[in-house]
């Protein structure tokens, strides 16, 4: 049981250092659990970070793989629960005090000035992932399919993927 | 707006974000551009705006993938529903990471499974970028937003910058020209 609320209090301590989308997690968990636990050898961690990248969860899901390691399903349910804690809090008192926060003039304009940038970030995240992911003349015509289906049809996304990940089992 | 976000239920906020939890294969921006076209598009459950006012909330601290989901959540039901729209979003990756950790470390390889789901991978991209389109067309007036939404862009692919920074400078931009419209009306 010692050891469960050791694994709550590290996972809790990097969620809430946990600043700017998922790439941050991966040296702070190497360093933690590679350099000064060794719960997970160099390779085993770098299998998990791979096999956290297949499920459709944040990187963050790299938590649930290391706390495995280190303390079975509990360890791994402990290390998500807490990994997660701090910014769903944080999300839910920005919830609670959206219209407050919203009606205040100042706060309102600044939100719906920088709402062009959220635009350029969505757009570079498509741009960095094509380019880090994309090989070849069939992944681009693949992405093509998909962007005329999503612009043109009201087809529901959930049965494109799905299909488009059937299709690359089946082109294997 | 408000008669309707009381009649959704916790069951269908449950049901709608495990959905999104189960396909949502790509992570982070995949995930928005899902919820955005499922919260938004299809049930109308919050307007463009109050979407991306959550999602700009949700780069302070941790995924915000799950942020999106959280806030939406929130909008819809207050604290059980963002708590429900968090849990539902998580659980399907929790069982699968939970199993194919224990795979793992009983038979220590995997190949076929990655191989496989490098097929969703083009069609997750043509995604986001018709969702960075829709919400372009709507968000970006005049020249000072096309500007930022480049900069931002820029930013992101040539400095590689870190999607918080970005947003932080458009923020303060964004302050002091509020600040200084006000000061000169």
């Amino acid at each position: 049981m010692g050891s469960m609320l050791t694994l709550a209090w590290i996972y809790f301590r990097i969620g809430l250092i946990f600043v700017g989308g998922g790439y941050v997690l991966i040296p702070l968990l190497k360093h933690i659990m590679v350099d000064q636990y060794h719960w997970l050898t160099m390779r085993q961690f770098l299998d998990g970070l791979a096999l956290s990248q297949l499920t459709p969860g944040p990187l963050a899901m790299l938590a649930t793989f290391t706390g495995f390691r280190a303390g079975g399903f509990a360890g791994g349910m402990v290390a998500t629960l807490f990994i997660f804690l701090p910014c769903v809090l944080l999300m839910l008192v920005i919830g609670r005090n959206y219209h407050r926060l919203k009606n205040t003039d100042i706060i309102n304009s600044t939100l719906d000035g920088l709402l062009p940038a959220v635009v350029g970030l969505v757009a570079a995240a498509a741009w960095n992932l094509g380019v880090s992911s994309l090989s070849g003349l069939k992944d681009i015509l693949i992405l093509v399919v998909g962007f005329a289906i999503f612009k043109w049809t009201k087809v529901s996304p959930m049965i494109v993927i799905l299909g488009a990940g059937l299709a690359g089992l089946a082109f294997q | 707006m408000d008669e309707m976000t009381h009649k959704v239920s916790l069951t269908e906020i449950f049901l709608t974000f495990a959905k999104i939890g189960i396909t949502g294969f790509g992570g982070g921006m995949a995930i928005v551009a899902l919820v955005e076209r499922i919260c938004v598009k299809e049930k109308e459950w919050l307007s463009s705006e109050e979407f991306m006012h959550g999602l700009a909330f949700g780069q302070i601290l941790g995924p915000f993938s799950l942020n999106v989901c959280t806030f939406t959540g929130h909008h819809l039901r207050g604290i059980r529903g963002g708590v429900t729209a968090a849990v539902a979003f998580i659980l399907p990756s929790f069982l699968l990471v939970s199993l194919l950790s224990w795979l793992y470390f009983t038979f220590h390889k995997l190949p076929q499974l990655q191989a496989a789901l490098k097929g969703t991978n083009p069609v997750v991209i043509g995604l986001i970028v018709v969702v960075a389109i829709d919400m372009g067309r709507k968000q970006i007036r005049g020249a000072n937003g096309c500007l930022m939404a480049l900069a931002a862009f820029a930013a992101t692919v040539l400095i590689k910058l870190n999607a918080a920074w970005v947003l932080l400078a458009a923020a303060l931009w964004s302050l002091c020209l509020t600040l200084y419209r006000r000061s000169h009306c």
